[in-house]
């Protein structure tokens, strides 16, 4: 494990908890067309969390740093987005355990434990109109893209296109689980508001790369 | 609305800490995860047993925390499950070397916070495992609930266990028995008027004053279907009669039967309709060894009952008749 590496994962983490505090506005918005309007309140309240305790979070290793993630977010954020965004984080965590380097093979690997995490919480699986159904083809195609041989910065903007196309994606779709699931085929011509908020995060951590 | 509340968002708190000032010997409370816990707990030579889920069914689970029923309960607020933090540092409190048990109504919310918390506490090696409740027949899906929900026959699967634990049964042992349990418990409920929720001020679902709800859920879920008021027999019929060709019960059989209130409903006319249902068994040749009448799971101040029938064989009934000490002593 070297220095860099949890440097990275502290940026990324760092960035998706700022986004998710700036934008609480605008995903609480796409929310409210289908949703019941609370995952921008739900996702900030829990980030902003993450973002007070910051400084005092532990930093052995990669594992220890994504669990606590898990812990704050968990206990922070209401409702089921709680359990589910926690679930994430402890299962990357999880991988992280077992690996020296967090190479481009252990990303995927920590993406894949993360989206399997929120199927089997969450009782969801893709076409069920989620946040799944962006982040499990853009982690497919970041493995594409590794096992091709592009560089770090093209795995990257690959990996964001692909969150983007399929978030967008998700408006053909009717939304089978969570409080969208409620309205049914009304949620049909609106994408999915998790998976819009994941698509803007993702955009935001790639673009601001260091 | 008139209820004893001050602040409808120290409801729960001002609940526990009444019930802690009743039990100074038995129970320990504590505020910061809403959790009550037997004094004398965590037993390090026995597995501890946990239930969580919202607040509003009382004495469920809070008021049968005690020596041979349960280590400790952790509520959420009132019909909301508890947070993840209250779980998870509840299990670590409780932790014990013969491991814990955590006791889920299947519900959406409970069941996602309840299995966060066995993955993280595991992940700090402590041996926790997880078992659903999901005793109610009258629907598959509902409002919070894939699948069926946990209703009022939890209490035989939260008797047993702790019976067995109690006993010295490890883990596995203990689960072995609740799963068992579970899997003989059927229930179903009928509701006579919505309940109020503090925080709501208001009736939580339209009923009218000639309808009842059949089959209705703890949270005040829809049932099987809305009907027109009727005598006491027909609703008897109406509601046992599901339960008993649900697992199914039949000639010969020995069960226990409960008749539960769900919170405004007089004793008396729980009683009434504990002879309607015993007499209807026994004319189907199911036997009663054990009968329980009383306010076990509640819905607030619903008026209405639900009917619990839990085939028994020696195992079963032998941990339900093992002793315990709890707030109320309704067994």
């Amino acid at each position: 494990m070297t220095a860099t590496q949890l440097a990275d994962v502290e940026y990324v983490v760092h960035t998706l908890a700022a986004t998710a505090v700036d934008k609480e506005k605008e995903f609480g918005d796409l929310d409210a067309v289908v949703g019941d309007g609370d995952l921008g309140y739900s996702l900030a309240r829990g980030f902003e969390k993450v973002l007070t305790d910051w400084e005092s979070l532990k930093r052995d290793d990669v594992a220890t740093f994504l669990q606590q993630i898990a812990l704050v977010i968990s206990s922070r954020i209401g409702g089921t987005s709680g359990p589910l965004w926690g679930t994430a984080f402890l299962r990357a965590s999880a991988v992280a355990k077992t690996v020296d380097t967090i190479d481009g093979t252990a990303v995927v690997a920590m993406l894949r434990a993360a989206t399997d995490g929120i199927k089997a919480r969450g009782n969801a699986d893709l076409g069920d109109k989620t946040l799944l159904d962006a982040l499990i083809p853009a982690t497919d195609e970041l493995e594409r893209q590794l096992t091709a041989g592009a560089s770090p910065e093209e795995c990257r903007k690959a990996f964001a296109a692909k969150t983007r196309e399929c978030a967008d994606g998700t408006s053909v779709l009717e939304a089978k689980r969570g409080r969208a699931s409620y309205s049914g085929e009304r949620s049909i011509g609106s994408p999915d508001a998790g998976a819009v908020a994941v698509a803007i995060i993702i955009e935001r951590i790639v673009a601001d790369w260091p | 609305m008139k209820k004893f509340v001050n602040d409808p968002q120290q409801f729960v708190p001002e609940m526990l800490e009444g019930l802690a000032l009743a039990n100074p010997d038995t129970l320990k409370y504590v505020p910061e995860y809403n959790l009550i816990m037997r004094a004398d707990g965590p037993d390090q030579g026995k597995v501890s047993i946990v239930q969580g889920s919202g607040s509003g069914h009382e004495p469920a689970h809070v008021m049968i925390v005690g020596k041979g029923m349960l280590d400790a309960a952790c509520p959420g607020d009132v019909f909301a499950a508890p947070p993840f933090d209250y779980v998870y540092e509840t299990t670590k409190l409780l932790a014990s070397p013969k491991g814990v048990l955590l006791l889920v109504n299947n519900y959406t919310g409970d069941k996602m916070v309840f299995e966060m918390a066995q993955e993280m506490s595991s992940a700090d090696g402590i041996e926790v495992k997880t078992l659903f409740i999901n005793d109610d027949v009258s629907v598959e899906d509902s409002t919070y609930t894939i699948g069926r929900r946990g209703v009022a026959g939890n209490f035989f699967v939260i008797k047993a266990v702790a019976a067995a634990a109690e006993r010295g049964a490890d883990l596995d042992e203990v689960i072995r028995i609740g799963e068992k349990v579970n899997s003989v418990t059927r229930t179903m409920g009928v509701a006579l008027t919505a309940c109020t929720p503090p925080a709501k001020g208001s009736p939580l679902f339209d009923l009218g004053e000639d309808e009842i709800e059949m089959g209705v859920g703890i949270h005040g879920e829809p049932g099987r279907r809305r009907a027109k008021m009727m005598p006491a027999n027909e609703i008897v019929e109406e509601i046992l009669g599901p339960v008993v060709k649900d697992l199914p019960f039949g000639d010969g059989d020995r069960v226990a039967l409960m008749v539960n209130g769900l919170g405004g409903t007089p004793i008396s006319e729980l009683y009434l309709l504990y002879g309607q249902a015993h007499k209807r068994l026994a004319e189907q040749g199911i036997s009663v060894g054990r009968s329980y009448v009383g306010e076990y799971c509640t819905s607030l101040d619903m008026a209405g009952a639900s009917i619990t029938l839990v085939k028994l064989d020696e195992e079963i009934e032998s941990l339900l008749m093992d002793p315990a000490e709890i707030p109320i002593r309704v067994f």
